[in-house]
């Protein structure tokens, strides 16, 4: 999750990600950055299924 | 005379990948040193010459073939020739090199990497996502974990199975617990609830209160998390939960009729503890949401009778059934209201609360949707909105993992009593990403069920697991109480490729690996089950584990834990098939077929495996947490890189059809339901959708229906779910963000979100100091 979101010159989000909830083997993680690399390439892939 | 006719490559590569030039004398050499060890079982010179033939003419032509391989072919023509003791002893000798190399590769390397290199740089950091390895707890539990494993490989593993983990043909799950505990646990919460409980630092009375209940079955999930190393369940959340709420209405009825006689008849007499107790022994059967006309007519009787000796005056009858009335309402309104904060607590502890020295939260399950008592039903809708209200600032619960138990007659069809519930479940889903489905009227779950008792329905742990028949004790094939020991999963593409297309070479090779982990299941568990009482303060002390209360504080486990389970797993048939055939099981209706056959070839095995042993070993289909990687890089190295099988980062998930196939909703799920009949200790099948479909509760009904009627035991549906902290828009954000207008890693101007916040008050409000 991202850490704290402060404000500067009148401004908010410099640098703040957005958040990607992804379900990895079965569990939710709230942020992709603590994938390990299989993982990452795997979620990259994924394509999404049509309902025809 | 021979070796004339035969090409001998020119170099070989070692293990570091330096070329050196090929010697055949160290091929000889090794065979020797091999049929010296099995002693009885000696080789002819010409054989020997014969062997070593074989072995260089196996090496493809214009190769340079590494260490590893030409060790294989070795292997490969020893057992063709029918050396099998000579087999046997080189196998060894490979282990103990394998071990030995292990040693030099040193732990104080993996320690100096854990120290001094962030996550984001080191993959062995990020092997468990919800673990943050850049704490400094979370930092102390790797060096922890990677220590033992170092002492599990390499004083306490049989050599061949050592090596077998190390080389990757098995691989063998949460190691580093090997001497320790067990995976997993479902907790059953009115059997500790009624008992009463002590977590080790005092005791629990039984709870009085939804707000106890809610609260209580997040510390028994905590208390057990800290002594098992996989995830703990709780198979029926909503039996137990509704306990809490019946008990929270009992108290809001009893407060409301006593003000209300209070205010009515000004009479401070009836707010005492004396008319409540009068009142209860008047009525022994208490209030509750199902007995309220009923009580209606007592509560007169009874106030007919005793009433001027309480309220100084003859009550009134119409002034009796309205104040029943009015408490009735009061006390469903605070009900609900206290459900509903009692679930927010819930979600918002099983999100923080920490176990494990504080490096992650508890991996928590609950199961819930069957119990159709309006207590339950207060407790789950409540539970599922707060679940789609999301935390504090509305983002997304990780934790606990909630399953949706559907079943026919109760939830499933318009007219059954939680149909809402099961429609509610979708809305929430497809904004949240749970609840998860699962399906009590698949046959292998349906054979288990009895109407109305808990114990019978299938519950599935977190990411997959499941737990119900019993062949140690066949009259308890329940969910309550057990829970798996121990897992390790076949390398099953690297059987694939080393078959070469020959199903038989498949099959034998696949026997002797599950020959191989079922040796270490059974290693592990001698050593589990002497384990005592004691060494589980919670889980065996406090009644947790079936049948637990029975044992002293001194006796071992060993006996009662033969409720669990053992149980071999797999990844990537997929990859298997594409190795066997050219075509995975997506792709082609033969490879379907042969994928069935082989995944009931493990469960027959494993079937067999338990007649044979009064176990329980059962087939699981992988979750693949830190695995998903290992075997594809071991693989891609020693293989080569083949298309289909090892040119992904990845081996697909056990059964599943690969993620980048492109393929129906529909034709995904009738291709994967078969592989949940077989793999009886756990599965999952999910579906993904775009945002926008997933929005659509028609079709994600349609998707959740079409699991059900195909035979899915366990389902769910991905969707992206993205979340801006800025502006706090939830949904699918592409580039944009679709509410403020920003880039990931942009500002945007607190003018602008003040604007915005008119139509969204969701937006958080920040203060510029500088500004």
């Amino acid at each position: 999750m991202a850490g704290r979101v402060l404000p500067e010159n009148g401004a908010v989000g410099e640098n703040v990600k957005f958040d990607r909830i992804r379900r990895i083997t079965g569990y939710l993680v709230g942020t992709t950055d603590r994938f390990n690399n299989a993982k990452r390439a795997e979620e990259n892939d994924r394509v999404k299924h049509s309902l025809s | 005379m021979r070796e004339s006719v035969i090409t001998c490559p020119e170099m070989i590569k070692k293990r570091n990948g330096a070329p050196v030039p090929f010697d055949v004398k160290k091929i000889r050499e090794a065979i020797r040193k091999a049929n010296d060890a099995a002693m009885v079982e000696a080789i002819a010179p010409f054989q020997f010459e014969k062997l070593v033939d074989e072995v260089v003419e196996a090496i493809p032509a214009g190769q340079t073939p590494n260490v590893e391989q030409i060790q294989d072919l070795v292997e490969e023509k020893l057992i063709e020739n029918g050396f099998a003791k000579t087999a046997k002893a080189y196998i060894l000798y490979r282990a103990e090199h394998t071990k030995v190399r292990k040693t030099e590769a040193d732990l104080v390397n993996i320690y100096r990497e854990l120290t001094f290199t962030s996550a984001a740089d080191a993959d062995i950091k990020r092997e468990n996502a919800n673990i943050d390895a850049d704490t400094s707890m979370g930092t102390m539990l790797k060096y922890g974990s990677e220590g033992a494993n170092y002492f599990v490989d390499n004083y306490i593993l049989p050599k061949d199975i050592a090596a077998a983990h190390i080389n990757g043909d098995i691989h063998i799950h949460d190691k580093d617990f090997y001497m320790l505990t067990e995976t997993c646990c479902q907790i059953d919460l009115l059997k500790l609830f009624h008992d009463g409980f002590s977590t080790g630092h005092g005791y629990i009375r039984q709870p009085k209160s939804i707000a106890s209940y809610a609260a209580l079955a997040c510390i028994a999930i905590q208390a057990n998390q800290n002594e098992m190393h996989g995830g703990q369940s709780v198979p029926n959340f909503d039996y137990a939960m509704a306990e809490g709420v019946a008990c929270t209405f009992r108290k809001e009825y009893y407060d409301a009729v006593q003000r209300y006689f209070w205010l009515e008849y000004d009479c401070e007499n009836v707010l005492g503890d004396p008319f409540r107790t009068a009142l209860k022994d008047a009525m022994p059967e208490r209030i509750n949401m199902t007995n309220i006309d009923d009580y209606e007519e007592r509560l007169v009787q009874w106030l007919k009778g005793c009433g001027k000796m309480w309220l100084g005056e003859e009550p009134r009858e119409e002034d009796i059934r309205r104040c029943h009335r009015t408490s009735i309402r009061i006390a469903m309104k605070e009900t609900d209201l206290a459900t509903y904060q009692a679930m927010e607590s819930l979600i918002h502890n099983l999100n923080t609360m920490n176990s494990r020295a504080g490096a992650q939260v508890p991996f928590s399950s609950i199961n819930y949707g069957t119990c159709t008592s309006p207590e339950a039903r207060m407790a789950v809708k409540n539970l599922l909105k707060v679940t789609d209200t999301g935390l504090g600032n509305g983002e997304t619960a990780i934790f606990p993992v909630q399953i949706f138990k559907v079943k026919e007659g109760i939830n499933y069809n318009p007219g059954d009593p939680n149909y809402d519930l099961f429609r509610l479940a979708i809305k929430v889903s497809a904004k949240r990403l749970f609840p998860n489905f699962s399906f009590l009227d698949a046959p292998f779950n349906l054979q288990y069920y009895k109407e109305g008792d808990y114990n019978t329905e299938i519950a599935y742990m977190g990411c997959r697991t499941r737990v119900m028949g019993n062949h140690y004790d066949p009259s308890r094939e329940v969910t309550c109480g057990r829970g798996n020991l121990s897992f390790t999963s076949i390398n099953l593409p690297r059987l694939g490729i080393q078959a070469k297309g020959d199903l038989e070479t498949f099959y034998r090779n696949l026997d002797r690996r599950m020959e191989l982990c079922c040796r270490q299941l059974l290693h592990r568990f001698e050593i589990q089950k002497k384990k005592t009482v004691k060494n589980y303060p919670f889980l065996m002390g406090q009644g947790i584990w079936m049948d637990s209360e029975k044992l002293n504080v001194g006796n071992t486990v060993g006996e009662i834990l033969k409720n669990g389970t053992l149980s071999v797993g797999f990844i990537g048939l997929a990859e298997t098939l594409k190795a066997l055939t050219g075509a995975h099981h997506g792709e082609s209706e033969e490879s379907r077929k042969l994928g069935y056959e082989i995944v009931s070839h493990m469960r027959a095995y494993l079937d067999q495996k338990s007649e044979e042993t009064g176990l329980n070993f059962t087939l699981l289909a992988t979750p693949a947490e830190g695995l998903s990687g290992r075997f594809v890089r071991f693989d891609r190295k020693r293989f080569g890189s083949l298309p289909g099988i090892t040119d992904r980062d990845y081996y697909t998930n056990s059964f599943h059809v690969p993620v980048y196939y492109p393929i129906g909703a529909f034709e995904k799920i009738r291709i994967e339901a078969p592989y949940h009949a077989l793999t009886n200790a756990g599965h999952i099948s999910y579906v993904e959708l775009d945002g926008d479909t997933a929005k659509n509760p028609e079709a994600f009904e349609a998707i959740i229906r079409c699991m059900k009627e195909s035979g899915i035991g366990y389902g769910s549906v991905n969707h992206p779910v993205d979340r801006d902290p800025v502006c706090g828009y939830t949904g699918v954000i592409d580039d944009v963000c679709p509410r403020c207008g920003r880039r990931e890693c942009e500002s945007v101007s607190i003018e602008k979100l003040n604007a915005l916040r008119k139509k969204y008050p969701d937006i958080p409000v920040y203060l510029d100091a500088n500004h």
